[in-house]
């Protein structure tokens, strides 16, 4: 009785990999189809961008906030990209798009942190503004790229026949964990989103390292934005318009929680991958598109649920 | 007083005074500690003990005085600062960021400094390993028991090589083996050459722990004494004083039968709590701060959940699960935390007095304004509330005058028992006076009040009878006409 | 107070109405067409769908919480009603679809209140997570596809009133929408429940403490913002004759506009509907003005969403 206790506490901390686990077990029974080596591989890939993105909205939800205008601004940089590759050279345009991310975290911090407003709201706001821009720009159509060398940016492989998305996953993954694990910048966000009040006492400069997370946050969405336009080879307005809900509760379900200070790079992206698998099996299940949805929405809503409810019983021990 | 040289103390503090609007904290405050002892300071609520601390440690600024450590005149404008001169606080509550773990707390914004995540658990054991603790230092926070937070809390002042470290009530919620540890640690710390200034209520503790201690009194020094030269019964005379000059009114004598029992009330901080509530009576609680006085009045009124809990009202036995249930068994509370927990700040003075009685003032299905105007105007004539008008928001009066907002609330509803958190907390000598008539006129006209109030004196001049309430159980009930304000406080200390 | 500060204030206060005049003289000078009978009507008429739903937004920010799940409820009541007109009537249909809207708003209450979130922060979350809920079950349940009520075969003649019907020059939605308001006003300012509503937005913990039922305000909040989305899901689909399950998008973000610009602070218990009202003629004017001076809807919704931010940013400055 006590061994099976222990393994529903180990299962409770480690849900979403639980839930990965258990979805690939049932997997065996339902279609083999799944393991192939193409279909695995294929799904990582189209998983890496949403990934990335995880990475940087984890900065900003450990550190107490949160940015629903991750989605806009991936169409945006997208754009921005595939406009400006005419006038100049394709790094320049890349990096041009990457500043303007940057930019936008900077203004959303500004009001998230320096002016202390709620950031959902603020966010959602900005995520609405950049979409506008975005159609602006390109009268809500898809803009194609005519530039081979862009497009061959997340569509090939250049090391050892591995997707580029995945090793520039990677890199990033590596990248982001060693920030948040080993740097101070990072180990003070995490004091930040703990207690705020303690980390400024400890002399932790708070408001600048927040803010700073909102602008890398920013400048990720946009690099993303780069690598989905290159996937895709157009820019287009519409990308990215469920993508904030779900890249944050991704991080949600794997345990970076909104609450702040807790959870980390390899939390979110486990979280993010389950979802991410669990649309892939109900695709291969052949449910339709329609009922996914729903079932997402669902999971979605209970993942919050719980993360709240998890805070209230604390509050309420009796 | 011997004369020291100032090589002797760590800390000396001359003439400190700090006044809040309404209320002077500290009055001409002087205090001196020595190196390598331990110093208590006791008082009761409202001493001002804390603000003193606050001072020190860069949380409040003080309005004049000198604050001399280690032998330089400083000014401490932060925590931080503070702490790296030497000195470091331990709150009740605790500074620590409870997800993240044991080593990175104890260096907490010095992650650099410690030589990142390995110098950080490294140097962390090294200084738990010196206090004789063995809490992993990749332990979060949040799992830790009080005493091993109280640990972690050492190590981190240790890490900034701190002189002098003050504990505030340190040992609340220790059991017994855990604070003969902590003593053995003030022992070490002691013999280091660190002081601790011990802030207790605890006499025992003072007697076992403390080489001097201070006694404050209305944020004044009473006077500081070596421990070995008094006894308990100085000490607490010297804490409770004689009443200066506050005015009460002739006392209510109006208790008539039984109206409430309360039974066995149990939850996570009371423990088989029971008494009885008369008709007219006027019962004061008595206790310090965190004893469980508020928590007995909420878990009655409905306002917290409680394990267990039987009440019983004019024989009848009610269940009471909410405030609603509580308001319609007839009861009012007037909560401690008059801004957060009872006005409605933005709102005018007429709708702060009507919200209790909204449904008196319908009118069909509408609410009367007249009705509600006339209530506001009966309520603030009678109460003599200070406001340009009822359409005054309540943000804008005074302590005293929003306090009175809220009994009138209250009063309209007629209630037979009125429970009053700290009334006169922060409120002018002249409108304390008015609510102690108002509580006198309550009771005459047959209510009962329960009373909750910090000032030994008010409540001692004010109840019929009082229970000393210490650690979550009622450990006394006396007639302060018949027995002395020391025995009632050395009962209150537990 | 001198006359200089009297006008000082009253500017202030009514800062929302003048912005209204000085548009409306503005637009008038720039572009004549404005004043024609023809564009008037075309205004009031622009005030259909998003007046509802702000006013049931309005009634969610006043109690404390906000209803970010509009724009789904929106969306599956009005395919809902659609496919109920065959099977109940039309009069039927209708009940039927405030019902669902009703619902829905009580699921939100249930949602919000049952995990705990005292603060409306939380309740953004949750209601946005909703919405998307609701929307995906819109998609659901018609499989993707546009409702269409010339596809229907029992009398559509209620609906067809409720969109373009007309008493003289004036839209019959905008005729409701004011009695509606009214009929709200009225409750918010002069009714206990209202009273209590307004209280609860402003200190939940002092007004539970007086024994108010607090619980049952909010899901009074939610089921009316419910009510009144569906109501305007309604309207729009009675005036454009179809509804797809995408009706909804974007009425979130629009209602806050107009309930942030017509002055109702974000942080509860003071506020007014007819405050909102003015909220949606501001909002109405600006995209009617700018649409007569030729500029996008894009850029329209980029203005839109500047104007939310600093709307938002004022409304916290002023509350901190």
């Amino acid at each position: 009785m006590q061994v099976f206790k222990r393994i529903l506490k180990e299962i409770e901390k480690q849900k979403a990999l639980a839930a990965i686990l258990l979805m690939l077990f049932m997997m065996l029974f339902f279609d083999t189809r799944f393991y192939t080596a193409y279909n695995l591989l294929d799904m990582l890939n189209s998983a890496a961008i949403l990934e990335m993105l995880a990475f940087g909205v984890t900065l900003v939800i450990i550190c107490g906030g949160v940015d629903f205008s991750i989605g806009a601004m991936m169409s945006l940089s997208g754009i921005i990209t595939i406009k400006l590759m005419d006038y100049m050279p394709l790094w320049a345009a890349i990096l041009a798009a990457i500043a303007c991310g940057a930019l936008v975290g900077f203004v959303n911090g500004f009001f998230v942190v320096q002016q202390k407003t709620e950031p959902f709201i603020i966010t959602l706001g900005m995520g609405m503004l950049l979409k506008g821009i975005a159609q602006q720009i390109t009268d809500a159509h898809p803009v194609p790229a005519k530039n081979l060398a862009f497009m061959k940016i997340a569509n090939s492989r250049l090391i050892a026949g591995i997707p580029n998305l995945i090793v520039i996953m990677i890199v990033m993954l590596i990248i982001f964990y060693c920030i948040l694990r080993f740097t101070s910048f990072g180990r003070n966000c995490y004091a930040i989103g703990g207690d705020y009040n303690v980390a400024s006492q400890s002399g932790i400069k708070a408001v600048k390292i927040k803010w700073a997370t909102f602008v890398i946050c920013g400048a990720m969405a946009a690099f993303c934005g780069v690598l989905l336009s290159s996937k895709l080879n157009t820019g287009s307005s519409i990308y990215g318009d469920a993508t904030a809900l779900s890249v944050n509760c991704g991080c949600v379900v794997g345990g970076t929680s909104f609450a702040g200070g807790i959870g980390g790079i390899p939390q979110s992206f486990i979280g993010l991958l389950a979802i991410q698998l669990l649309e892939n099996c109900m695709n291969m299940l052949g449910i339709s598109a329609y009922i996914q949805q729903v079932c997402e929405g669902i999971i979605i809503l209970l993942i919050l649920w719980v993360d709240n409810y998890a805070q209230k019983r604390k509050s309420e021990a009796v | 007083m011997t004369s020291k040289s100032s090589s002797d103390l760590i800390l000396s503090m001359k003439h400190i005074n700090k006044a809040f609007p309404g209320v002077k904290a500290l009055d001409d405050v002087s205090l001196e500690v020595r190196r390598g002892v331990v110093h208590g300071i006791v008082g009761e609520n409202g001493a001002g003990k804390s603000t003193l601390m606050k001072i020190l440690s860069g949380v409040y600024t003080k309005d004049s005085g000198t604050i001399e450590f280690d032998g330089q005149t400083v000014e401490a404008t932060s925590p931080m600062e503070s702490l790296r001169m030497g000195l470091s606080i331990i709150y009740q509550e605790f500074s620590l960021v409870n997800s993240m773990t044991v080593g990175e707390n104890i260096f907490l914004g010095r992650f650099r400094e410690a030589g990142g995540m390995k110098g950080t658990h490294q140097k962390a054991k090294a200084l738990l390993d010196k206090i004789g603790s063995s809490i992993p230092t990749h332990r979060l926070v949040s799992e830790l028991s009080t005493s091993e937070k109280q640990m972690v809390e050492i190590a981190k002042a240790l890490s900034f090589q701190s002189k002098l470290i003050i504990m505030d009530e340190p040992s609340s919620s220790l059991t017994e083996e855990e604070l003969a540890g902590l003593g053995v640690i003030i022992n070490q710390l002691r013999e280091q050459g660190i002081s601790t200034i011990y802030i207790s209520h605890k006499l025992d503790e003072i007697f076992e722990y403390c080489d001097y201690v201070t006694v404050m009194r209305d944020g004044h020094v009473i006077d500081t004494r070596p421990v070995a030269e008094l006894n308990r019964k100085d000490m607490v005379g010297m804490m409770v004083g004689r009443t200066i000059e506050n005015e009460y009114p002739e006392r209510p004598h109006c208790v008539g039968t039984p109206l409430m029992q309360v039974k066995n009330l149990n939850t996570r901080k009371l423990h088989d709590i029971s008494f009885t509530l008369n008709r007219g009576e006027i019962l004061g609680l008595v206790g310090l701060v965190g004893a469980g006085r508020t928590e007995i009045v909420r878990a009655i009124y409905g306002a917290d959940k409680v394990k267990q809990k039987e009440i019983r009202i004019d024989g009848k036995d009610v269940k009471i699960v909410s405030p609603q249930d509580g308001k319609k068994c007839g009861m009012a509370f007037v909560p401690e935390d008059r801004k957060q927990q009872g006005l409605v700040l933005p709102f005018s003075v007429e709708s702060n007095i009507s919200m209790a009685s909204l449904s008196n003032l319908k009118n069909g299905v509408f609410l009367s304004k007249g009705k509600e105007r006339k209530m506001a105007e009966n309520k603030i004539s009678e109460l003599l509330i200070k406001t340009s008008s009822p359409q005054t928001a309540v943000v804008g009066l005074s302590g005293g005058n929003q306090q009175k907002c809220i009994l009138g609330r209250w009063l309209e509803t007629g209630p037979k028992i009125l429970i009053l958190d700290e009334p006169t907390r922060g409120i002018d000598v002249g409108a304390k006076y008015e609510i102690y008539l108002l509580m006198k006129k309550t009771v005459e006209a047959g209510s009962s009040i329960i009373l909750i109030s910090s000032e030994l004196p008010e409540v001692l001049n004010m109840s019929n009878r009082v229970l000393t309430v210490a650690d979550g159980r009622i450990t006394g009930e006396f007639d302060p006409e018949k027995t002395s304000a020391q025995e009632i406080m050395n009962r209150a200390i537990g | 107070m001198n006359t200089k500060e009297r006008v000082k204030t009253f500017l202030q206060e009514n800062l929302v109405l003048m912005t209204i005049v000085i548009l409306v003289v503005a637009t008038a000078l720039i572009e004549p067409k404005f004043l024609t009978v023809a564009n008037l009507g075309n205004l009031m008429n622009q005030f259909g769908p998003l007046s509802f739903v702000a006013l049931g937004m309005t009634i969610t920010i006043i109690g404390g919480y906000i209803d970010l799940s509009v724009a789904g409820i929106v969306s599956l009541s009005a395919v809902f009603t659609i496919s109920m007109v065959d099977v109940l009537g039309q009069t039927g249909a209708l009940l039927a679809g405030l019902a669902a809207g009703a619902l829905m708003g009580l699921l939100n209450a249930l949602v919000v209140v049952s995990c705990g979130a005292l603060t409306q922060a939380k309740a953004l979350f949750m209601t946005y997570a909703l919405s998307a809920v609701y929307s995906a079950a819109a998609l659901l349940y018609t499989d993707g596809a546009t409702q269409h009520m010339s596809h229907l075969t029992s009398p559509t003649t209620l609906f067809k009133g409720i969109g373009s019907g007309k008493a003289g020059f004036i839209p019959v939605s905008f005729l409701l929408f004011f009695v509606i308001m009214f009929v709200l006003h009225l409750f918010l300012t002069r009714t206990q429940t209202g009273r209590e509503v307004q209280l609860t937005g402003a200190n939940i913990t002092a007004t539970d403490m007086v024994g108010v039922p607090v619980k049952k305000r909010v899901a009074l909040v939610y089921v009316l913002s419910g009510v009144l989305s569906a109501f305007g899901a309604i309207v729009l689909f009675s005036r454009i004759t179809t509804a797809s399950p995408l009706l909804g998008a974007n009425y979130e973000t629009n209602a806050i506009l107009a309930v942030v610009v017509g002055g109702t602070s974000l942080a509860g218990g003071r506020g007014s509907v007819i405050r909102t009202m003015l909220g949606v003629m501001l909002v109405t004017l600006l995209s009617n003005c700018l649409n007569l001076l030729g500029i996008s809807t894009y850029i329209q919704s980029v203005c839109k969403g500047i104007i939310l931010i600093i709307a938002i940013w004022i409304d916290r400055r002023r509350t901190k």
